[in-house]
């Protein structure tokens, strides 16, 4: 077996990135497109850690604590939102959202 | 007081009196008359206290009024000889006219307007008088014009009077157009606009300028191929015909043309003086086949202004002193003494012919009057005088300054000679025909029977009038102070001297002669009943200038209009304009289309974008 | 040991983390978003940046996920019959997929991030002391940062969820 190197790590990287991404596209529930997109943080923080250790430098370490915290807020308020939204209008599918058409 | 001083006053009365009247005197026609005639009054007394006041009151005086970078306008007033002549002319005309009208214009309802009119034309002609470069000629100019329109415009309840002072507008407003080019061309060759300063000579000469600034004098003198305005002028009062008309607008052009005689060039001033020729003759032609008297007296007027513009063409004569001989502007001192001359004599018998009018209660046609000479016998007396002046009979004023133009052609361009005698033979014609019919014989209608002199109010100016005609040929009896003009004026001595007095005295009487045999006091027109050919023919010609230009206005102009409205349309409005809102519309839509509201597609968007970066960051292109 | 401890959790993580995204109940996503969320902090150990594992554990699973789960149990979703894709967007996912493998292609072929062997390298992340010395020196100023903007992230909620109640609370 190899020794999983940087570029594995990277890849482990990407491909949570893309799952995320393909996530978003295609989920119509709006709380698990929401979910996918913590999956993409996630996949960043992955990617950072991996370069910060194999440069041993810190850098990559701290970022990912400013992170998290952000991903924290965002949901918070992602979520006030949803549930805002799911008052007025009774759902959550994102197909079903679309006051904004023109 | 000091000249300037003077010269304000000159210039500023008219236009205070015009204020009072426009702001507060406009229902109050007896006060409204007072102030004009007083400023009238003014005017001519100051003026002629500055005109008489020799070389200590003449001066050249300005102010800058705008500044725009190194271009600047000013306004100025120069009085020399030249101006203080037309200063006294307009003067003295201006308070006869103001005169009659008190008598005249009485049972007018909108006399107040009147009066301002009259003063706001003062105003504007002594603007031209005094103006010391031409753009401020330019803008009395401009307010002369308005003027006219305004006292032509007096009876505008009636279709004629607001039809033909728009004619005068707008033909005015044609020659004006060249007279601006010639003065922005002017200004562009030489730098600069001032009298003065062209005067002093480093000037570049080309034909152009001075032809676009007879442009002006085209327009305003009614020079061909303008003339149409002044026979169709005679709409607006009578008194106003007088002292616009005959003697001091019309008069401005030429006036002008000495102004800037400095800028002359030969080919310029043989075009002038074919042109002066060409309205002499044309005009001449015309009055033998009119009815009104006022239109005969206003055709008389152009052949007059041919005259003097064809004078001022023929430009200069080399004169003999002693041993030596220098070259004297004899086309500008002929001009001007026939333009001072005829000031007097026209004026005279425009208010004579006022006086008629108002005695035959507004009746026009020479045709229905007749006998008025036992009737009004001091309009008659004095109408005979300015006819005799016009047609050349010796002694009086217009028998000098004829002689003067006719010596200069004679000396200068002997076919201009020839024609000018021919006309000569045709005023003395029509002048005598008119004076015929209207005073002599039985008078031919009611009107002319009950027909009785009008008060002092307006047989007065006429006795001053006639005074002036009589005495006012006579240059030595002008005092000293007109010498700058005045020596200008040709002498014609030995051989030359009597060749020309008596083809004068021939073609006057030729002319008299013919008339008085031709024709008989009837109530049509004699030549009409015997040669009917030559009488339509001589209609036709006075109408052939206005069908003229309503074939051009009516075919030429109007569709040419509408193409390029067509055009306009098209480019400029559908493809530029609208074409430039309709794309602006197909973007906002295109836009618009983006806006699907669903994340889903926003997120495709995305999707698409980091395509396209990371094609761009791949660098295959 | 370590290249298989490697290989498990990063199998484990990417299909947790296709379970996130295919699962129709939002509960099992969330669930399965949890064990991808372990998945990634054994890959965190493995990493050597033990305190990050275990604050990852803590914060994202233990209080963000839950938040998720409270929101999903207030909402009661139901798992709905989805109709099926419609063409842009299989044509786009079919376009992502390729784009992916392109991307992981060039990496594993032509990426050379040449690292030296973990065994070689300091771990920096190991121990806490570094964190502290950085958060508190080097990035003192993205801290104070992130304060405000939770505090913004808090008003933010509190207003949103207030102002509806004061809608509809109004007779």
């Amino acid at each position: 077996m190899m020794t999983a190197s940087l570029n594995e790590y990277v890849i482990i990287s990407a491909l949570l990135f893309m799952i995320g991404f393909f996530g978003v596209l295609l989920r119509r529930n709006t709380l698990v497109v929401f979910m996918s997109l913590e999956l993409m943080l996630i996949a960043s923080t992955l990617a950072l850690v991996a370069f910060s250790r194999f440069n041993s430098t810190m850098d990559g370490n701290i970022f990912v604590f400013f992170i998290l915290t952000v991903a924290a807020a965002e949901v918070a308020v992602g979520l006030a939102i949803i549930v805002a939204l799911y008052r007025r209008r009774r759902t959550v599918q994102l197909d079903e959202l679309n006051s904004l058409k023109h | 007081m000091t000249p300037v001083t003077l010269a304000l006053v000159v210039l500023l009365a008219p236009l205070v009196s015009a204020a009072l009247i426009a702001l507060f005197l406009r229902r109050r026609g007896g006060l409204a008359s007072a102030v004009s005639l007083a400023a009238a009054l003014a005017v001519a007394v100051a003026g002629l206290a500055l005109a008489l006041g020799g070389d200590a009151y003449r001066f050249t005086a300005s102010a800058v009024w705008l500044q725009l970078g190194t271009f600047s306008l000013s306004l100025g007033i120069k009085f020399d000889d030249l101006a203080a002549l037309m200063l006294s002319v307009v003067g003295i005309v201006g308070v006869c006219v103001h005169v009659f009208s008190l008598g005249y214009m009485r049972e007018d309802a909108a006399k107040a307007r009147y009066f301002g009119g009259l003063s706001i034309f003062m105003f504007s002609m002594l603007g031209i008088v005094f103006a010391d470069n031409l753009f401020m000629m330019f803008i009395f100019w401009e307010l002369v014009g308005f003027s006219s329109w305004l006292l032509i415009n007096h009876w505008h309840e009636r279709a004629a009077p607001a039809a033909a002072s728009k004619k005068a507008f707008i033909a005015n407003r044609v020659g004006d157009f060249g007279f601006l080019l010639g003065i922005v061309m002017c200004y562009w060759a030489n730098g600069t606009v001032n009298l003065d300063e062209l005067a002093a000579g480093n000037n570049v000469y080309s034909t152009l300028i001075p032809l676009l600034l007879f442009c002006g004098a085209v327009g305003k003198s009614a020079q061909l191929p303008l003339q149409v305005w002044l026979p169709d002028a005679m709409e607006g009062p009578t008194p106003v015909s007088a002292l616009i008309h005959a003697a001091t607008m019309v008069a401005a052009g030429i006036y002008m043309l000495c102004r800037i005689n400095v800028l002359m060039v030969p080919d310029a001033l043989t075009v002038i003086m074919w042109t002066g020729v060409a309205t002499a003759l044309y005009a001449a032609l015309c009055a033998i086949v009119q009815s009104d008297i006022k239109k005969v007296l206003a055709y008389s007027t152009l052949s007059q202004l041919g005259y003097m513009v064809a004078a001022f063409g023929l430009g200069s004569l080399e004169v003999a002193h002693g041993d030596h001989s220098h070259l004297v502007a004899t086309g500008v001192g002929a001009a001007m003494f026939h333009l001072t001359t005829h000031a007097f004599f026209k004026a005279l018998m425009f208010l004579g012919s006022g006086s008629v009018i108002h005695g035959c209660h507004h009746e026009q046609d020479i045709f229905k009057m007749g006998g008025l000479a036992k009737k009004m016998p001091v309009t008659f007396v004095t109408f005979t005088l300015g006819v005799a002046a016009i047609i050349g009979f010796p002694l009086l004023a217009g028998f000098f300054s004829k002689d003067a133009i006719l010596y200069l052609a004679f000396a200068k361009n002997q076919v201009v000679f020839a024609l000018l005698a021919l006309t000569a033979v045709l005023t003395a014609l029509y002048m005598v025909r008119l004076w015929k019919l209207t005073f002599l014989g039985t008078p031919r209608s009611d009107a002319a029977a009950h027909a009785h002199e009008g008060g002092l109010s307006l047989t007065a100016p006429l006795i001053v009038l006639a005074v002036l005609t009589v005495l006012g040929g006579y240059t030595g009896l002008y005092p000293n102070v007109f010498s700058g003009v005045f020596a200008l004026i040709p002498i014609a001595h030995g051989a030359d001297h009597t060749i020309v007095l008596l083809t004068s005295v021939g073609v006057m009487t030729l002319g008299a002669v013919v008339a008085l045999a031709l024709y008989a006091p009837a109530a049509s027109d004699s030549l009409r009943q015997k040669s009917p050919g030559l009488f339509g023919a001589l209609t036709a010609l006075q109408f052939s200038f206005d069908h003229g230009y309503d074939y051009y206005v009516a075919k030429v102009q109007q569709r040419f209009a509408l193409f390029l409205n067509f055009l306009e349309q098209i480019f400029l409005a559908g493809l530029i304009v609208r074409g430039l809102a309709g794309i602006v519309g197909l973007v906002g839509l295109g836009t618009r289309a983006l806006h699907v509201g669903r994340v889903n597609v926003y997120v495709y968007w995305f999707l698409a974008g980091v395509v396209i970066l990371w094609i761009y960051a791949s660098e295959i292109f | 040991m370590a290249p298989y401890l490697f290989f498990f959790f990063a199998t484990f993580t990417v299909l947790c983390a296709v379970g996130v995204i295919v699962n129709k109940n939002a509960v099992n996503a969330a669930f399965c978003l949890v064990l991808c969320l372990v998945g990634v902090a054994g890959l965190f150990v493995q990493l050597d940046a033990y305190f990050l594992a275990f604050i990852l554990l803590l914060v994202y699973a233990g209080a963000v996920v839950a938040l998720f789960l409270f929101i999903i149990m207030l909402l009661d979703v139901q798992g709905r019959q989805t109709a099926g894709f419609s063409g842009i967007t299989t044509f786009s996912a079919l376009m992502a997929f390729a784009l992916l493998l392109t991307g992981l292609g060039t990496i594993a072929v032509k990426g050379h991030l040449d690292a030296p062997r973990l065994n070689r390298l300091a771990a920096e992340g190991a121990h806490l002391k570094p964190y502290a010395q950085q958060l508190f020196t080097t990035y003192l100023l993205p801290v104070q940062i992130i304060g405000f903007l939770l505090l913004i992230a808090m008003l933010g909620v509190i207003v949103l969820s207030r102002k509806h109640e004061a809608a509809e609370a109004a007779p």
